[in-house]
């Protein structure tokens, strides 16, 4: 529908020097920055698309700060055109060799000061989509946070361009920007590469993301009893994006865009839950362990659905390298798809989750706490230590961020009752956590202090209290844990010719 | 790390330092806030998307927890049940979980049959086409399916560029396909009416599929997910996906050359090691046929000497003519035999390291390992009590003899771990009878007695036995190279008793015992009597007087009165 608009438009964010001025519904372009209303408040957004429909000209926005999963069509009546708009730079700094233009989406120059703005602004646009009703829990995965990696760059860009940039200062930045844009341009493009050479090797998360990919693409998709609202880009066939409904099959994960076509192949479909082994089962969920080498189209099929809730996630390379852990539920129509993660099979940086997903039908049911669990289950039957792979998404973060507060809440509440000492190092082993992880939430949470030349771990009284209110709510209503007793498995060992992705 | 204006500075955090715990009331609350740490904490989410407001806001209330009432959640798009899905009909099939956790292969293609859906396009065409036919002529969707399904597969085949250079494969081509596929597994041919019908209304069907090529650019009618065609064109298309892989290069280490050095070692080392079991292998089986080669040649030998002596009038000296050997080694060996069985069996299985063979463990090995484990407990046992036992005397007046027969060779024996072979019955006696009266039994009846262990005195000559029968049938031990710790009894009255007992080593020794005590006679009564010893005394005892007690080695001997051989 929009593809072949913003691909030639990839400097749009560049932090170069913008000139302002009023607009029109026809002057306005992509890449303008405009003031549209999104909650009942009005926001800076990114134009990043633009469609005509039968009820008039639609624009795609990108909201400053706001995730991408918000972004969405607005129609010209959202726009204020009272105020200002900032117009896209006039001169590309760099030709579209690549559509991949990480620039756009680090227009979020302005993200600096949105952050500055007033609390209170922010607090009143909380309540976000107005029919949306807010599942949360994507939890996604992860990728070593490289430090030449593109998000690095731009931080410095961002950094480097608005330097006390105070709320509306776009210009300020303007002096030290085309300096700055040269040569994160240059930056921009060896880390491509640096990239694409690690992912060639292993891993599943990316930093860069294509222009055109920041669009998404897939409007709806119809997946067992349920229609899910994409939130990202999915390279689906390109054919689907005429479509205002794609069909996936809930159990192998075909995608179809022809009604006729998506009931012809339910006949034909003898699948019922996925095809690997069930390596876990209690009488709520059972997990399943797919090799993606030995089924790569099932795989393929639901890295593409996933992609469309993870934002960060590649679908550059293969699926061979990775072992998909799928969580089921079961009726009497068969297992279904709630989430998974998948794990590389040999990890270089010690990963144990490279990506991670909730279904968003599922989310904020608990179901991503079992996952994670799982996922470190596996990690003490191997002995190791593990981490998910880098970067997180927002969701990510927070429900590792509660697993892992829970977990050593409980442990060091424990160790506190004894009058112990606890180690950093302890607690990773306990948990199969890496120590990283640890320090991390320790600090994250403000128990890591330094106090009479020693440090010490202090629990916050309303982590405790917390804690002590679920451990009471679960007297009534038991939390669904993962019982490591139930999961069969063995770590799977790949002899070195099975190790070779190039097929 | 720490802030600038921090006046104490910190030592470094060890991670394996361990820390007190404390809970936030257990110090001052002000101190607390002063020491609150300003850390830059690495969340893992990237850079420019760490500031997104909702996840700050969420962090936030996380972290404080002051605001509890504060949405916590991320907004996302939300999921729906969707209001017009016929899920029961799209969803027909009904699961039902098996009791074991599943195990499955099968890939999605292999799952899903026929690899071809047809479209709304196509179900109008067929439609309209059946409504044209008379219905045995008709077509269902399941073989419209196949067909299409061949069309493209060898349209795929025959011309993989079909969308650059416009290629049509002709119907003549799809023929054999068509026929390949009609055929299935089977070998016999079509019949004819059958090919001719299926070529017919392929026809029709094939000039619907090359109207709907050519609508759709001569591509493949399936949508499908674009691969890497080209790497310039390619590397910017986000909807090109699933690239290969490179292969993650091994980086060369010294830890990775030692490793396969070692590998290869072992490697040599275990094929030597089956090299050489073979080779074991290979003489065992060449001695096998050795020793039946001999056997053979004593047969044959003896079959002459038999005839001789038939011949001759020869009588007596038959002794020849059995096979006495190897029924003597086959008892006297008993014990290794028992052992060599398991030994053998495991020793080519474990060293040679092949996990299969080992893993096949035979029952007669763990009876035979058991058994082997067994003896040999009962083995060392009966040392220890043998031990413990050097000095008995048995001070009963008529004391029981319950030993346990020790061969019934004339001469002494030397008492050490050789004791089994002192265990070769009269030939007389059947190896299975021996069986029984096999050391384990001795063990049981030790407890029976008191002991004491008397002190070991190494310098005392080595201790040798043997056995014989005395009057009235009585089993006897005696004891040879033990005399001596006699004479150091400081005991005076005891070793004033053996004074008399010089004379005559055959005769009982009396000891002062009233015979009803009933004291000795509970004592008596717990010794069972051996019923290997009721057998073998009763057989053996005619023929015995020739073949035992040379009398000079009674002589040597300071006879002991019998004791409990163990």
């Amino acid at each position: 529908m929009t593809t072949g608009v913003q691909a030639q438009d990839a400097t749009v964010g560049s932090p170069a020097p913008r000139l302002k001025g009023k607009a029109t519904v026809d002057t306005l372009s992509i890449g303008c920055l405009a003031m549209v209303m999104k909650d009942g408040k009005l926001r800076r957004a990114e134009i990043l698309s633009i469609k005509e429909t039968k009820s008039g000209r639609q624009f795609y926005c990108n909201f400053d700060n706001f995730n991408k999963r918000l972004d969405e069509w607005v129609p010209a009546a959202r726009i204020d055109f009272s105020q200002d708009v900032e117009w896209p730079s006039p001169e590309k700094p760099k030709e579209t060799k690549k559509a991949a233009a990480p620039v756009a989406k680090k227009t979020t120059t302005g993200n600096k000061k949105a952050q500055k703005r007033p609390a209170a602004t922010r607090e009143t646009s909380i309540i976000s989509e107005g029919e949306t009703p807010h599942p949360w829990a994507e939890f996604t995965e992860s990728q070593k946070a490289t430090p030449d990696a593109e998000g690095d760059v731009t931080m410095t860009l961002d950094l480097d361009a608005t330097p006390g940039a105070d709320d509306d200062a776009m210009d300020v930045d303007d002096a030290a920007a085309d300096a700055v844009a040269a040569k994160s341009q240059l930056n921009r493009d060896f880390n491509d590469e640096e990239e694409k050479k690690r992912l060639r090797h292993g891993g599943s998360m990316t930093q860069n993301q294509a222009e055109i990919s920041r669009i998404r693409n897939i409007s709806k998709v119809q997946f067992g009893r349920y229609d899910l609202f994409p939130w990202y880009f999915s390279p689906y066939p390109e054919c689907f994006t005429q479509e205002d409904l794609m069909y996936i099959c809930e159990f192998c994960l075909s995608y179809y865009g022809d009604l006729k076509s998506f009931g012809r192949h339910r006949q034909k479909c003898t699948l019922l839950h996925p095809p690997g082994n069930e390596i876990y089962r209690d009488d709520y969920v059972s997990f399943f362990e797919i090799d993606g080498r030995r089924q790569r189209t099932w795989c393929r099929n639901l890295c593409l659905l996933s992609k469309m809730f993870l934002d960060h996630k590649t679908l550059y390379y293969d699926v061979d390298p990775f072992l998909y852990y799928v969580m089921t539920t079961r009726d009497k129509k068969g297992c279904h798809l709630v989430g998974y993660f998948s794990k590389e099979k040999e990890s270089a940086e010690g990963y144990n989750v490279a990506c991670i997903l909730t279904l968003p039908q599922y989310q904020r049911k608990g179901y991503g706490r079992l996952l994670i669990q799982f996922s470190y289950e596996l990690s003490k039957i191997e002995g190791k230590l593990g981490s998910p792979e880098k970067p997180l998404s927002d969701l990510g973060l927070l429900s590792y961020r509660q697993y892992w507060t829970e977990n050593m809440i409980e442990i060091l509440l424990e160790y506190n009752e004894r009058e112990e000492k606890c180690s950093i190092d302890a607690l990773a082993s306990q948990l199969a956590m890496t120590s990283g992880d640890v320090e991390s939430t320790l600090q994250a949470l403000k128990m890591q202090v330094y106090l009479k030349a020693e440090h010490k771990i202090v629990i916050p009284a309303h982590l405790e209290a917390r804690h002590l209110a679920m451990k009471e709510k679960q007297k009534t209503k038991p939390k669904r844990v993962i019982e490591p007793g139930r999961i069969k498995w063995r770590p799977p060992i790949f002899p070195a010719s099975t190790r070779t992705w190039a097929w | 790390m720490a802030p600038a204006q921090r006046v104490v500075r910190q030592r470094k955090l060890n991670k394996s330092t361990p820390q007190s715990v404390l809970r936030e009331e257990q110090i001052e609350s002000a101190e607390y806030d002063s020491l609150q740490n300003q850390y830059h904490v690495e969340t893992g989410v990237e850079r420019s998307e760490e500031n997104e407001y909702h996840l700050q806001v969420a962090l936030k209330a996380n972290s404080n927890g002051s605001e509890k009432d504060e949405v916590k959640e991320i907004p996302a798009p939300p999921a729906v049940e969707g209001a017009d899905i016929n899920y029961d009909e799209l969803y027909s099939l009904e699961f039902h979980q098996p009791d074991t956790y599943i195990r499955f292969s099968d890939t999605v293609e292999e799952a899903c049959g026929c690899p071809y859906d047809m479209t709304t396009e196509d179900d109008v065409f067929l439609k309209a086409y059946n409504q044209k036919k008379t219905p045995s002529h008709r077509c269902s969707e399941d073989k419209f399916e196949k067909i299409m399904d061949v069309f493209e597969l060898t349209a795929q085949s025959h011309a993989p560029f079909a969308a650059v250079d416009n290629t049509v494969v002709p119907f003549d081509k799809m023929k054999p396909e068509l026929i390949k596929q009609e055929m299935g597994d089977s070998t016999a041919p079509l019949r004819a009416n059958v090919a001719e019908k299926l070529i017919t209304l392929a026809k029709d069907i094939y000039e619907h599929w090359r109207e709907r090529r050519q609508a759709s650019g001569n591509n493949p009618l399936q949508p499908s997910l674009k691969f890497e065609t080209h790497q310039e064109n390619d590397d910017g298309d986000p909807y090109v996906c699933f690239r290969r892989r490179d292969v993650r290069p091994t980086r060369k280490t010294r830890a990775r050359d030692v490793q396969s050095t070692d590998k290869l070692k072992r490697l040599r080392r275990e094929i030597e090691e089956g090299r050489h079991l073979v080779a074991l292998a290979c003489h065992r089986e060449e001695l096998k046929r050795q020793v039946i080669n001999t056997d053979k040649l004593i047969f044959e030998a003896r079959a002459k000497v038999k005839e001789a002596k038939v011949r001759l009038g020869i009588k007596g000296d038959d002794e020849d003519l059995i096979n006495q050997r190897p029924q003597k080694r086959k008892v006297s060996d008993y014990p290794q035999m028992q052992r060599v069985p398991g030994t053998q069996l495991r020793l080519p299985a474990r060293p040679d390291g092949r996990p299969l063979d080992a893993d096949l463990v035979m029952l007669s090995d763990v009876l035979a390992q058991k058994e082997n484990l067994l003896q040999r407990e009962i083995e060392e046992k009966t040392l220890q009590h043998r031990k413990w036992n050097a000095n008995h005397i048995d001070l009963t007046r008529e004391p029981l003899s319950p030993v346990n027969g020790h061969g019934p060779d004339t001469g002494f024996r030397p008492a050490t771990a050789q004791y089994q072979y002192l265990m070769t019955p009269p030939s007389s006696v059947t190896s299975e009878t021996f069986d029984q009266p096999s050391p384990a039994q001795e063990v049981t009846e030790p407890a029976k007695f008191r002991y004491n262990s008397p002190e070991e005195d190494e310098n005392r000559s080595r201790p040798a036995y043997r056995r014989r029968i005395g009057r009235g049938g009585r089993l006897w031990i005696d004891r040879r190279g033990m005399s001596s710790c006699v004479k150091t009894l400081d005991d005076e009255i005891r070793s004033d008793r053996y004074k008399y007992d010089q004379d005559d080593d055959d005769e009982q020794p009396v000891y002062e015992m009233d015979p009803y005590d009933t004291r000795a006679l509970k004592f008596r009564a717990t010794i069972p009597f051996p019923a290997h010893l009721a057998q073998n005394s009763r057989r053996v005892e005619p023929n015995r007087p020739a073949v035992q007690s040379p009398p000079n080695s009674r002589t040597a001997a300071a006879p002991q009165p019998a004791v409990a051989p163990t």
